[in-house]
């Protein structure tokens, strides 16, 4: 279908005069009495629904299987008709739902039957349903904007469904050619007047669906007519139609008809019994949808086809059995399969207030859920930006990695790649840096891949160089995102010190790394793109780097000799950062730590337990010493006084 | 889209064609060196391709069947466009095409998507010298315009039959090349079968829109959030140069070709990104969101072919910026970091899909019908009921009231209002004993609202205004002052 086709636009045009007030002949027990309590009571008598509120309930729920079924892009526009027309909504898509169009006709409440039926007319409606057809869209104001200069081809059509009482097949012509003349009238209008091209439109199409509705039992003074082309415009068509349920069964049939449905009947839906829960039955459900959704069947020439259904003789119905999911729980189930899928779509179901049509579309709903907020920025460009910063240093196969083996590195790694780091990122960038010096000093393995290498593979030093190159590769592919990541570099470069001789040796001697190099060389190329307008500033850092570098040399200086073997657990080192002044040279741990502590201590009080703590332990409720015995017995703990 | 290559043998494909000084060749013979030239191109450049050679006179044979099922068909029909004469010639079937029974169809148009190529083993003078092209065009036509014909350039010879079949491959056969991207990973890629151009809607654009050959993911999704999702094509996607995923793919396609091989297994030794791709979906169990074009994104994913084997595929969505009502507009999705807390919970036990519609479908929101005469009596019955429980179901008794009556003043159904006014009034003449004494205030307070409504006077028939419950105290307090 077509998004401008007629179903893009279709106006109700329901007629509010007095006669309309007439009862529909056709009763309705509401005082079903409950067995047990039917001793001596006459029930209430029956009522009938007025033919205006047949009118009402059956164009309701044309509109509810229609917006169901297409929630956009297909809009209705009501209009009630008494001494004047009365267009309860708009086109814009927040009138498009069954609440606005409830509280509207609740505002304009049954007919008069004392007004004066000279006065009334159906007519005020029609004219008001061609002047809201040539009202533009928002859709079609969307589609005119995007197609510019071709803006002409965006489509005019609509549909008008008046559901009125007739007086005669004259009467039901008179009718047609006020319509006819009425866009006749509106579209010269547009043709000459600039106004229309911007809120306006003329109408290529209209459809016209007359209704002629009657109580029960009476003769239709009105014959249907098929549809008829009355000008090149306008085709309009006749339907008579006893009120009641007649009168919501045609509108079912038409609401099929125009919006191209079809039904689907689900058998064999095991439910619980409403009296015995334990007990459950099968039921059948019919569900309306667009009618793309038989076209595999219909190909395959294995039809369903089951015959009329049970709600209305005209349509025929596919049906399917109902086949209960492996798990219940759809949306949280561990298994999820993606399965081939052709095609998806709405529905809505026949009879929707049926305990078995609840039972289905409950089980079908899930719990509400929550939705994102959507920021400024447009959060798919957000995604591939991150996807970005993600694969600047992605190595794809394990055996070319290692970094991505170890766990210490873990907290670099994962934070490294954020467009923006915390204070509290950079510490812990700073902390796994340190952690990693460590381990060199004290010559722990790397998990370095030995495939592909002869004997026993590179050094352990050899290692550990392979180790901070592909690091040092990791975070320069970042140092453009803050300065923050720049600081980590810094003190990357400040703690992978290394004697340049040693350097130039190593240089000379191996080519094996030229795989990882390899892999450097394509991040740094990305970064020289990218960063050559912050050369100068680079300059600055690198310079800086330098004199890091410097001082870190200057206190490796005396490196692997008498310094204290490090045998302290590595947890330790986290939690205890405080440097006990002691013999032998300072470790650059904790050098970096000393500093750290003491530009934190700047910031807050030192808590008093620490400060009068012994040998980094301090006594707690040392105040129970000083109080008396009685009371800490009253707390029911036991003293040790 | 698999192929069957329709072969005219008849007796007029064996005429000779002049070519000055050298050996005579026959029509046939050009056709047959077309014909491998689109095999050997299919061979190598189009490897997964299914085709079958039928050959025809005035009967038919079927030389090389298919191996696999088809949805749609590419039909290659090589003749020489002499179409004989009297019953079961070309002529008479067209002119005697109405005439047909209903067992006895036209094959015209196939039952199923097709696309009809005729390769004339002649000129365009030639065939336009008789009706032949005429009736090869209404071939055409009859299978829906989805076809054409090719007519050599020039004087039959081996080279204009080869720019015949050029302009065939060019237009059916050239296989879809593209570059899958990831950030900056990235790899060369196939998409096969090719992804057709696509018509969205005929009026407002009719352009057919096509897909980028730069095919760059955006994100990554859980199989269970995007859960089965209509698609409109599904494509293998194969790394280019590596051999080996093909075979895997099961083309049976062995490669006598020695350097080929090698250059194969040194593709093979590098480490492609449709791998470490595919390995990854299969495990997360994800599926990643591509963008094929500018509003119009895909999916790809691991599909297994059996317990063994398994292939990174493609699927098409519908053009548009929101192709899957459940996910919402594919441009506001985006990653998990940027919200402000993580959608899919601490544990990892929620999901933010699907997403709730705005306004609520009539099934989801509790909507009043009452066209079956059932309908009513459920509403009121259920009223009834919880007025016989009352006060402990004071709140359901009003709301059940409230629903009804905002119905009953929609419809415009009055009588109803005041039918049930009278209901709960006889109701509380025949409440028992024991009942307590809120039951009869609040049934008496309820008919009263009600009556007044169904006056319809704006006072009492506002719609968005509720029957509240009376307020009444019988505790101790009030029992005292009583």
């Amino acid at each position: 279908m077509k998004i401008f086709s007629e179903s893009h636009k279709t106006v109700f045009v329901v007629d509010h005069c007095p006669y309309m007030a007439e009862s529909c002949r056709q009763h309705v027990e509401f005082d079903m009495l409950v067995k047990n309590r039917t001793q001596g009571i006459i029930p209430l008598a029956p009522i009938s629904k007025s033919l205006w509120t047949c009118s009402v309930e059956s164009s309701m729920e044309y509109c509810r299987i229609m917006y169901d079924i297409f929630p956009f892009k297909k809009l209705v526009n009501f209009i009630v008709s008494d001494s004047g027309a009365h267009v309860l909504n708009s086109w814009t898509q927040e009138d498009q739902n069954l609440q606005e169009l409830m509280a509207a006709l609740a505002a304009v409440g049954p007919p008069n039957p004392r007004a004066d039926p000279e006065c009334c007319s159906i007519l005020h409606g029609l004219v008001a349903a061609v002047e809201t057809l040539c009202k533009i869209t928002e859709y079609q104001h969307e589609a005119r904007t995007l197609l510019m200069e071709n803006a002409e081809r965006v489509g005019n059509r609509g549909r008008i469904i008046c559901i009125t009482n007739a007086k005669s097949d004259s009467h039901v012509r008179m009718l047609e050619d006020c319509v006819q003349e009425t866009i006749h009238e509106h579209n010269k209008l547009a043709a000459n007047s600039d106004h229309f091209s911007l809120s306006l439109m003329q109408i290529q199409k209209c459809e016209l669906v007359l209704i002629h509705t009657y109580p029960v039992g009476e003769d239709s003074l009105v014959s249907d007519r098929p549809k008829k082309e009355l000008s090149p415009v306008l085709t309009s068509e006749v339907h008579s139609v006893r009120a009641g349920r007649h009168l919501a069964t045609k509108l079912n049939i038409l609401v099929q008809q125009h919006f191209d449905l079809a039904s689907t009947t689900i058998t064999n839906i095991p439910m619980k019994e409403e009296q015995h829960a334990n007990t459950s039955a099968n039921y059948d459900v019919e569900l309306l949808h667009h009618k793309d959704a038989h076209v595999d069947f219909l190909k395959s020439g294995d039809s369903h086809l089951g015959g009329g259904s049970r709600e209305g003789p005209f349509k025929e119905t596919i049906t399917l059995k109902w086949c209960t999911p492996r798990t219940n729980n759809i949306v949280f189930s561990s298994i999820s399969e993606l399965h081939y899928c052709t095609g998806a779509y709405r529905i809505s179901p026949v009879d929707v207030n049926s305990r078995p049509s609840s039972c289905l579309t409950n089980f079908l709903l899930n719990d509400p859920r929550y939705k994102i907020d959507g920021s400024l920025e447009v959060p798919l460009e957000r995604a591939k930006d991150q996807l970005e910063k993600h694969t600047r240093y992605w190595p794809m196969i394990i055996s070319q990695t290692t970094i991505f083996n170890m766990q210490a590195v873990v907290p670099l790694a994962s934070v490294i790649v954020k467009e923006s780091l915390t204070e509290e990122d950079v510490l812990n960038c700073q902390k796994t840096i340190y952690n990693l010096v460590d381990m060199e000093r004290k010559n722990d393995p790397l998990p370095i891949s030995t495939v592909g290498t002869r004997g026993k593979g590179p050094k352990r030093d050899e290692q550990y160089r392979i180790m901070w190159n592909e690091l040092e590769t990791l975070v320069r592919a970042h140092i453009n995102n803050s300065e923050k990541h720049q600081r980590v570099l810094e003190c990357l470069m400040a703690c992978r010190s290394k004697p340049p001789e040693e350097e130039e040796r190593k240089k000379r001697g191996r080519k094996r790394e030229d795989k990882e190099d390899k892999s450097e060389k394509a991040v740094k190329d990305y970064e020289q793109e990218k960063s050559w307008q912050d050369s100068e500033r680079l300059k600055g850092i690198l310079e800086r780097g330098k004199e890091e570098l410097a001082e870190a040399e200057i206190i490796k200086d005396s490196p692997d000799s008498p310094e204290p073997p490090n045998k302290k657990p590595l947890v330790e080192m986290d939690e205890t950062p405080q440097v006990e002044k002691s013999k032998g040279p300072v470790s650059l741990l904790s050098l970096w730590s000393n500093r750290i502590n003491t530009a934190n201590s700047r910031k807050h009080q030192e808590f008093a337990g620490r400060l009068n703590s012994v040998n980094n332990r301090a006594e707690l409720y040392q105040h129970l010493k000083e109080e008396n015995g009685m009371e800490t017995t009253e707390n029911g703990k036991a003293s040790r006084q | 889209m698999p192929t069957v290559v329709v072969m005219d043998v008849s007796l007029s494909m064996t005429r000779p064609v002049s070519i000055e000084g050298s050996e005579e060749y026959q029509r046939k013979h050009l056709a047959a060196h077309g014909l491998t030239m689109l095999f050997e191109h299919m061979a190598t450049n189009y490897k997964l391709e299914f085709t079958a050679l039928v050959v025809f006179s005035s009967l038919w044979e079927l030389m090389v069947p298919f191996t696999r099922d088809y949805n749609t068909l590419q039909i290659v029909l090589v003749t020489d466009g002499c179409l004989g004469i009297g019953r079961g010639s070309l002529r008479h079937s067209l002119a005697t095409q109405n005439q047909r029974s209903e067992s006895n169809r036209f094959p015209l148009p196939f039952p199923f998507p097709s696309k009809l190529y005729i390769m004339c083993m002649a000129n365009l003078e030639e065939l336009q010298s008789t009706d032949s092209l005429e009736c090869l065009e209404r071939l055409i036509d009859l299978n829906n315009g989805e076809g054409q014909i090719f007519t050599i350039d020039g004087p039959l010879c081996l080279k204009n039959v080869q720019s015949m079949f050029g302009k065939l491959i060019d237009l059916a056969y050239t296989p879809f090349h593209a570059v899958l991207k990831c950030g900056h990973l990235t790899a060369d890629v196939q998409v096969f079968p090719r992804p057709e151009p696509f018509v969205v809607d005929e009026e407002i654009d009719p352009v057919p829109k096509v897909i980028n050959t730069d095919l760059e993911i955006v994100g990554f999704i859980d199989i269970a959030d995007i859960s089965s999702p209509p698609v409109l094509s599904r494509h293998l996607v194969l790394p280019i140069a590596l051999n080996k995923e093909g075979d895997e793919v099961g083309t049976g396609i062995t490669d006598d070709n020695e350097d080929e091989n090698s250059a194969n297994q040194i593709a093979g030794k590098i480490p492609n990104f449709c791998v470490l791709l595919h390995g990854s979906l299969k495990v997360e169990g994800m599926v990643a969101i591509v963008q094929l074009g500018p509003e119009w994104h895909g999916m790809l994913y691991s599909q297994a072919d059996s317990k063994k084997k398994s292939n990174l595929m493609m699927s098409l969505f519908e053009p548009g910026p929101e192709p899957l009502p459940w996910l919402g507009k594919m441009a506001q999705l985006g990653p998990i970091s940027d919200a402000k807390e993580n959608p899919y919970g601490e544990d990892d036990n929620k999901s933010p899909f699907p997403l709730q519609p705005k306004n609520k479908r009539s099934y989801a929101q509790n909507v009043t019908v009452w066209i079956k005469p059932s309908g009513l009596q459920t509403d009121v019955q259920k009223i009834l009921r919880n007025a016989r429980k009352l006060p402990e179901k004071t709140q359901t008794f009003y709301k059940e009231l409230n629903r009804l009556r905002k119905a009953a003043l929609a419809f415009g159904f009055l009588d109803l209002l005041k039918g049930v006014a009278d209901m709960l009034e006889r109701e509380c003449t025949l409440l028992p004993e024991t009942a307590h004494p809120d039951a009869a205030f609040q049934l008496t307070h309820a008919a009263q609202q009600l009556k007044l409504a169904s006056t319809g006077t704006c006072e009492y028939a506002a719609y968005d205004q509720n029957i509240t419950p009376l307020h009444t105290d019988f505790s101790g307090s009030s029992t005292e002052r009583m």
